[in-house]
């Protein structure tokens, strides 16, 4: 078995100069790796939460988890095969800059009045490969993670796999971590009947 | 080789029997559609020959390819398309083929290339289709008669753009475009005159597919019965947003309540419907800002109708122009009997600020798309009917064609006079009403298409 050379994991390049949302963060009183580990576990543990109370249709203890002023981006692919990169100037699969779109989205997920949410897809979704962007501090980081949902679309009978990767803002509101923003990049974007927040 | 020839053998639908599908005695009061028609296979086979392949379909938009050498490419039904605009600054539509092994040429959507090489061995096109290059010709060892042949890219049987809108078709036998497209050109103007620098489509491609027959999507298309049922969580929300609730960047319109708006349906000839309503709040439209400037451009009577009317505009066969909550410009494309490929275009000016376009943008997510809050239920609905439909044994005909009948006239309309149209029947009534009456000239288009296909005679003598 190789070594595992401590010395590898990498300093976290300076932090993106375009920081969205938000006041300026403070530096992380202290880099160390177990400060920078701590914040990545919180970060872990906030992403995987999220996909599990997604698989549990646990909608409000999802929800819970966005600020209220949140930003939701699911980017579309433009037809040169590079992905839309302005929201309010190109096509978005979704894009909302409050939690009260995610809300709705919920509200027709357990209506049962919508035929596309009746039954609501069964999903597992998978996250993996989260990384900080930039440095984090101690009230907010960024992540990215690599993500899979299977879903079963029940009265289809079919069941179809969503992947991508997604970019996270998480901020620190009174001691606990929220998501401030979520950039999903959906690779498959030939999408069959519909996709909503739940399979993403 | 004409297409009659290029059929599969051995499909066995019977002329004299055709018109079981359509059963159309209006002085009986009946109109139904035989439920054979979203789901024989036979059928479907013929009816890619008989409206697709014999018809004008839409093919993308000359935004996309502003300069020279710049190429989209798409579908007719089946058929690969490549629409190039050549050194000449020409556009030209040819099967996306290569002449070599039959290789879809270019799998790229839009481009610029001055020269298309085919991956496999390398032939090469220019702009303009012209074969440029087989590779180590001389080292051939060609016979004259290979010589002699033509090897350029093969066009389509007609090319045509109208207000910024290119279309194409496989068969040359077709009317010109503007006599094809007719009296619903004036709601291809309402749409792409709305901007001063013209109208695009915005960037980002949205498609997705549905596991239905695409005449369903054509259905819904001009249907507003469905809306309180189908779309009834999508109404909740936007009564909670006109509580101030939810998602207050997006509108608060109030469908379910008005539901006695004044609501109108034309058709017209080569299959073409429209269904046309009150818009409840002229304010809401992003281009109303600029409506003056809107008026002096294109006259009251268009600028009114852009701000103050909906509409669902069918453009036989497969072609959906809608200004509703936004400017949508649809395409559902038979893959399959029961498959059907979406493409959606979000229409908006040219050179507009980025605030106007954002809210276009918000409005469109909202509603439409495989990721909207109403689209996906009717994608679901139509798998649905599709289910229902392919069950053997079920009832055959379905009655879903008979709402407005006793209201319907032939000829025009106050709405039509006032924008000029010559409707071959209209309806008018409230939204409640919900009509269907729109859907008989789609029908009996697409049967005299399949009648004269199946007779061997020319589609449109």
């Amino acid at each position: 078995m190789p070594a595992v050379k401590k010395k590898s994991r990498p300093t976290p390049p300076a932090a993106r100069s375009a920081q969205s949302r938000g006041a300026p963060s403070l530096p992380a009183r202290k880099s160390s790796p177990e400060a920078l580990r701590d914040l990545l576990d919180a970060g872990r543990d906030l992403i995987e939460s999220e996909a599990m109370y997604l698989d549990e249709r646990r909608w409000d203890d999802w929800l819970a988890l966005y600020t209220e002023k949140c930003e939701y981006w699911v980017p579309t692919w433009r037809m040169d095969g590079t992905l839309t990169t302005s929201h309010d100037e190109e096509l978005s699969h979704i894009y909302y800059s409050n939690r009260a779109g995610l809300a709705e989205r919920v509200s027709r997920l357990t209506s049962r009045w919508s035929p596309a949410s009746s039954p609501v897809p069964r999903t597992c979704h998978i996250v993996a490969n989260i990384r900080f962007i930039g440095a984090p501090s101690q009230d907010r980081m960024q992540l990215r993670s690599s993500w899979v949902t299977h879903a079963l679309y029940i009265r289809q009978r079919q069941t179809y796999a969503f992947f991508g990767s997604a970019e996270y803002e998480l901020a620190s509101v009174s001691g606990k971590w929220l998501i401030a923003r979520k950039k999903v990049v959906l690779k498959n974007d030939y999408i069959p009947s519909m996709i909503d927040v739940n399979c993403l | 080789m004409n297409i009659t020839q290029a059929l599969p053998r051995g499909i066995g639908v019977d002329p004299q029997a055709m018109m079981r599908y359509i059963d159309d005695r209006p002085n009986d009061g009946i109109f139904q559609v035989h439920r054979d028609v979203f789901i024989d296979r036979d059928l479907f086979e013929r009816e890619l020959a008989y409206v697709f392949g014999r018809t004008w379909n839409f093919l993308g938009f000359e935004s996309q390819i502003p300069k020279p050498h710049d190429f989209f490419t798409g579908h007719i039904a089946r058929t690969p398309v490549l629409v190039t605009r050549g050194g000449d600054k020409q556009i030209r539509a040819f099967f996306n083929v290569c002449r070599h092994k039959g290789a879809m040429l270019c799998n790229v959507e839009q481009g610029m290339a001055r020269v298309h090489v085919c991956p496999y061995h390398a032939w090469s096109y220019d702009s303009t289709g012209a074969n440029v290059s087989i590779k180590d010709h001389a080292a051939g060892d060609y016979p004259k008669g290979f010589e002699s042949e033509d090897h350029n890219l093969k066009p389509l049987g007609a090319v045509a753009s109208y207000k910024g809108l290119v279309f194409g078709s496989i068969s040359p036998d077709v009317p010109l475009l503007e006599d094809f497209l007719g009296d619903t050109k004036f709601f291809v103007d309402l749409v792409m005159d709305q901007g001063p620098h013209g109208m695009e489509p915005i960037p980002g491609r949205a498609l997705y597919t549905f596991r239905g027959n695409w005449k369903l999507q054509l259905e819904n298309g001009m249907d507003t019965y469905h809306l309180t049922t189908t779309h009834l969580s999508f109404l909740n929300i936007q009564s909670d947003r006109r509580r101030g609730g939810g998602n207050q960047e997006v509108r608060k319109s109030n469908v379910a309540g008005n539901m006695g708006i004044k609501t109108s349906t034309f058709t017209f000839p080569h299959g073409h419907g429209v269904l046309t309503l009150e818009n409840e709040d002229p304010t809401i439209r992003p281009i109303y800002s600029q409506l003056d400037q809107l008026r002096a451009r294109v006259g009251k009577t268009k600028a009114d109708w852009t701000t103050a009317r909906s509409f669902n505009a069918t453009i036989f066969p497969n072609m959906n122009l809608s200004q509703n909550y936004a400017l949508i410009l649809r395409v559902a494309r038979p893959i399959s009997v029961d498959l059907t490929e979406m493409t959606s275009y979000c229409l908006g000016a040219i050179g507009e600020s980025r605030a106007q376009r954002a809210l276009r943008l918000r409005e469109f997510e909202d509603f439409f798309n495989a990721s909207g809050l109403a689209t996906p239920d009717d994608s679901l609905m139509y798998e649905r009917c599709q289910d229902g439909l392919t069950n053997a044994g079920g009832p055959p005909w379905l009655q879903g064609y008979a709402r407005g009948m006793n209201e319907l006239k032939p000829g025009g309309n106050d709405w039509t006079n006032e924008i000029s149209a010559r409707p071959l029947q209209n309806w008018m009534g409230t939204f409640k009403a919900g009509p269907e009456v729109m859907l008989h000239e789609p029908y009996r288009e697409w049967q005299r298409l399949m009648d004269t296909g199946l007779r061997g005679e020319r589609a449109y003598p």
